[in-house]
């Protein structure tokens, strides 16, 4: 990946959107490479997540796992509740997700890279579970309409995005009144100077 | 809130980059894998609600001197 040092100007969106493609487009493909951030199994283990949530989840789509929370730590998914989960990867949280909420419910995958796209509808195909679906598209442009969430799940997603106010306006649009967030995301606990915010190795690295 | 959220919580925050298989930025910023959630307003009373009883006691923004630190 090469480096971006914007000087003078503002952080082009779409050449950060391309980096952040590029990296998960890696992590779909070969996950056993070794990044930044750990992924897989080792990283399920780090967040907590319960080992019956993971029993019927392939395991193409649990190794290509890169979230930063625990989304389901935050409140339990109901029976017939629509989740929608923004930034979804290889589908394994959107797959959890659509087992807690039952034949009556529905989950939609959004992503914007398509072979993270891929691995998650053929995850989903093996499972056999017909209440979810993936679709390509930006956090900040969701493909749902306006309040036909009960609940929005993204997990180490919202911190890549540049334009962060547009994509909650848009989790807001999609969520029925009353609906729940519940993000797995990052702080950081050092100020980023503004200079550093340029750098577009330093959004995936 | 600008988003037309309330009850926003901070649940749990925790070092999730630590032994991370290459070495990256997380360190430098004391970067911390957090879950957090929140509701949109049912309705604009509760909105209007929660916009009255905002209140901040931290900064909201880093100083000037601290965004200037070279990385």
């Amino acid at each position: 990946m090469s480096d971006y040092l914007l000087e003078n100007q503002e952080l082009d969106v779409e050449v950060l959107r391309e980096a952040i493609q590029e990296e998960y487009a890696e992590v779909a493909a070969k996950p056993q490479k070794g990044f930044h951030f750990h992924t897989g199994r080792p990283l399920v283990r780090l967040l907590g997540y319960a080992d019956e949530w993971l029993e019927n989840i392939p395991e193409s789509s649990i190794e290509s796992f890169a979230g930063t929370g625990n989304p389901f730590s935050l409140g339990e998914l109901r029976p017939g509740e629509r989740v929608l989960d923004v930034g979804c990867g290889a589908g394994m949280d959107s797959l959890i997700a659509a087992n807690k909420i039952g034949p009556e419910g529905r989950v939609i995958g959004v992503d914007m890279t398509p072979s993270m796209l891929q691995k998650a509808r053929r995850a989903a195909k093996e499972t056999g579970l017909t209440n979810v679906e993936f679709r390509e598209g930006y956090a900040e442009e969701l493909p749902v309409a306006d309040g036909w969430v009960d609940v929005v799940i993204s997990n180490g997603v919202l911190n890549l995005m540049p334009d962060k106010s547009a994509a909650l306006e848009e989790m807001s649009r999609v969520l029925k009144p009353g609906g729940r967030l519940q993000i797995g995301d990052i702080l950081v606990q050092k100020a980023v100077p503004v200079s550093a915010k340029r750098k577009i190795e330093l959004w995936t690295g | 809130m600008a988003a037309g959220f309330v009850g926003f919580e901070i649940t749990w925050r925790k070092d999730v980059f630590s032994d991370a298989p290459q070495a990256g930025s997380a360190e430098k910023f004391g970067t911390l894998g957090i879950n957090f959630r929140a509701r949109k307003a049912a309705n604009e009373e509760v909105w209007a609600a929660a916009m009255a009883a905002l209140s901040c006691e931290a900064p909201t923004q880093w100083s000037a001197e601290a965004l200037a630190e070279k990385p």
